[in-house]
């Protein structure tokens, strides 16, 4: 909630056409600079950010510090890249521009991307450090782009210059991740306190999702339609992966108990019946509870030398099961996704299935179901060994098996 | 002369600390850990251990804004004998300079300290150049040693206040003929 004034240098140079950070360099810094801009509008609304470029014909103030955000990002559009960065010059015009900032009482901070490499002497730069030190302005340095052990050095002794407490450089490598996320979890941003933080949170989550701070790249608010679909065939996909992950591990153990796997089939549509009676929200705690103890029963299972797994397959032959079943399928998605929405009532609804008496007259009802079919006496087993992972019920699955 | 400027605090005789507004109080180039505060408030100031120090060079500039418009008289700043300061500038009612500003103005006055000044004799100012401050910006330009860095023991102000309508003295008219 610091009131500050804040300057921020640009380089649009010729290397920021580079494309080791996605998707250009150049794009991935106008990225930040947007977080940026917002945070620090957000934290203090009298706080004010400015704008600047150290390279193409010269150093040139594209903004002076304001409070405008919208100023602030109209102008980030139509930057040309070209030219060479002047990182001195660019910091002593921010320097400049700071002073002439209409509220004397906002701190001082200028932030600087750095991209290109750095030609300036040493000492240069530290001697630009202790001016801005004796007139209390703060830096950031963001280290990105060409990477070389001078330009790092030079950096660092020019933060050491400076030597401030709210000073800090971030040195971010190429990679898959964006420039802003990385600055996210940066003092740059966490620095400004809990309103900046708070708005960085949402950002990132944002972020997490998409490209420019949307889910999926669309606004949910112009065409939630579009969205809706995406987010829905994205979470199919996820699915279907994950069932196709689990089918994948589970190669091994199948080999051993290949004779389960029909009765496991058969348990993953009495899972799915069960379920869609009694409601939804149970369907998928049991299936994300199966996945989540899948490994653990699994490894449980080997190591005592049971065919309890056959609960473990359940979850990978559900896809065979989907095979089957169109109808199956569809609902095996539907529970799929709410799984992914809501798990609190895990919990409740495994301790609602646990009592035995309660799920075997509710099975009772259930058309071609008999409750003494070994598959449903399996999976009565199952619900039980979710509220007790020490598989008590082991005995249980062995007269199944046996049949089988 | 001694005698006259004596006679002078006497009867301005008011130390102007309790009028300086001390949220406003700035101080740019000072150490984290030797701040003006060590040089203005009472009881810092009096202790010789705690000083006022620069940080990357020698200059200082004090901003000291003041809770009522005052008469500045006369200053007194005490500081070691090597790195007190020497050539001491004095601004009155210019808000929120900078080092880079110091000298597009001319200064309301300058003051060059001898090692005996520092041992806390107060120097009398122009005093017409200060009959209506309401802060003071202090510009240390350089020390006595001419060191990286300048110390200062304590900054003492005198002058007097300039008669302000005392609102809550004033008083209903009763019109009661």
């Amino acid at each position: 909630m610091v009131l500050e004034a804040t300057m921020i240098c640009i380089d649009n140079s010729e290397w920021m056409r580079n494309g080791d950070y996605a998707p250009t360099r150049f794009q991935a810094q106008a990225d930040a600079v947007n977080l940026i801009c917002g945070a620090k509008t957000q934290s203090n609304p009298e706080n004010t950010v400015g704008v600047l470029t150290m390279a193409g014909k010269g150093v040139r103030v594209l903004v002076t510090p304001t409070s405008d955000l919208g100023k602030i990002l109209a102008c980030m559009h139509g930057l040309e890249i070209g030219g060479e960065m002047n990182l001195a010059a660019g910091i002593q015009v921010a320097q400049l521009a700071l002073k002439h900032r209409q509220n004397k009482n906002q701190q001082q901070r200028i932030i600087v991307f750095a991209g290109s490499a750095v030609n300036h002497e040493k000492k240069t730069l530290e001697m630009i450090g202790r001016k801005l030190k004796k007139n209390s302005v703060a830096l950031d340095i963001i280290n990105f782009g060409e990477e070389d052990e001078e330009k790092k050095e030079k950096l660092e002794a020019l933060l050491a210059a400076v030597n401030n407490n709210n000073s800090n450089i971030v040195h971010v490598q190429a990679g898959p991740s964006a420039l802003s996320d990385v600055l996210i979890s940066t003092p740059i941003f966490t620095g400004d306190g809990e309103g900046g933080s708070g708005f960085a949170a949402a950002a990132a989550a944002a972020a997490a999702g998409g490209v420019s701070g949307f889910d999926f790249g669309v606004d949910p608010n112009l065409d939630p339609e579009l969205a809706l679909a995406l987010r829905v065939s994205m979470e199919e996909e996820r699915a279907r992966q994950e069932a196709a992950a689990k089918k994948a591990a589970e190669d091994s153990s199948k080999q051993e108990k290949g004779g389960e796997e029909p009765s496991s089939s058969q348990d993953a549509t009495m899972t799915e019946r069960a379920s869609a009676v009694t409601s939804e929200a149970e369907n998928k705690s049991i299936d994300f509870m199966d996945d989540d103890n899948a490994l653990l029963q699994q490894a449980l299972a080997m190591s005592m030398d049971e065919p309890a797994s056959s609960h473990d397959l359940r979850d990978t032959d559900m896809s065979e099961a989907v095979a089957d079943d169109p109808e199956l399928a569809l609902a095996l998605q539907m529970s799929v996704q709410e799984g992914e929405k809501d798990s609190a009532s895990d919990k409740d609804m495994s301790k609602l299935l646990a009592d035995q008496s309660f799920v075997s007259s509710i099975l009772a009802s259930l058309p071609g179901v008999d409750p003494n079919d070994p598959s449903v006496r399996d999976l009565l087993a199952s619900m039980q060994n979710q509220s007790e992972p020490e598989q008590k019920k082991n005995e249980e699955n062995k007269p199944p098996n046996d049949e089988k | 002369m001694s005698a006259e400027s004596a006679n002078a605090i006497q009867r301005s005789q008011v130390d102007l600390m309790d009028l300086i507004d001390w949220s406003g109080v700035e101080c740019l180039n000072q150490s984290t850990s030797h701040s003006v505060a060590n040089a203005l408030k009472q009881g810092y100031r009096d202790d010789d251990g705690l000083n006022l120090e620069s940080d990357a060079d020698e200059q200082l500039l004090i901003y000291i804004p003041f809770l009522q418009v005052i008469k500045l008289h006369s200053i007194i700043i005490k500081g070691p004998e090597e790195d007190g300061p020497k050539t001491v500038k004095l601004f009155s009612n210019k808000e929120h300079m900078g080092f880079s500003n110091v000298n597009d103005y001319p200064a309301s006055d300058t003051v060059v300290l001898s090692p005996d000044d520092l041992k806390g004799k107060p120097v009398v100012l122009k005093y017409v150049k200060f009959q209506n401050v309401r802060s003071l910006t202090i510009f240390i330009e350089d020390n006595q040693s001419d060191s990286e860095v300048t110390k200062v023991q304590k900054i003492g102000l005198v002058g007097t206040t300039v008669e302000t309508t005392n609102m809550k003295g004033l008083k209903k008219i009763e019109d009661g003929h």
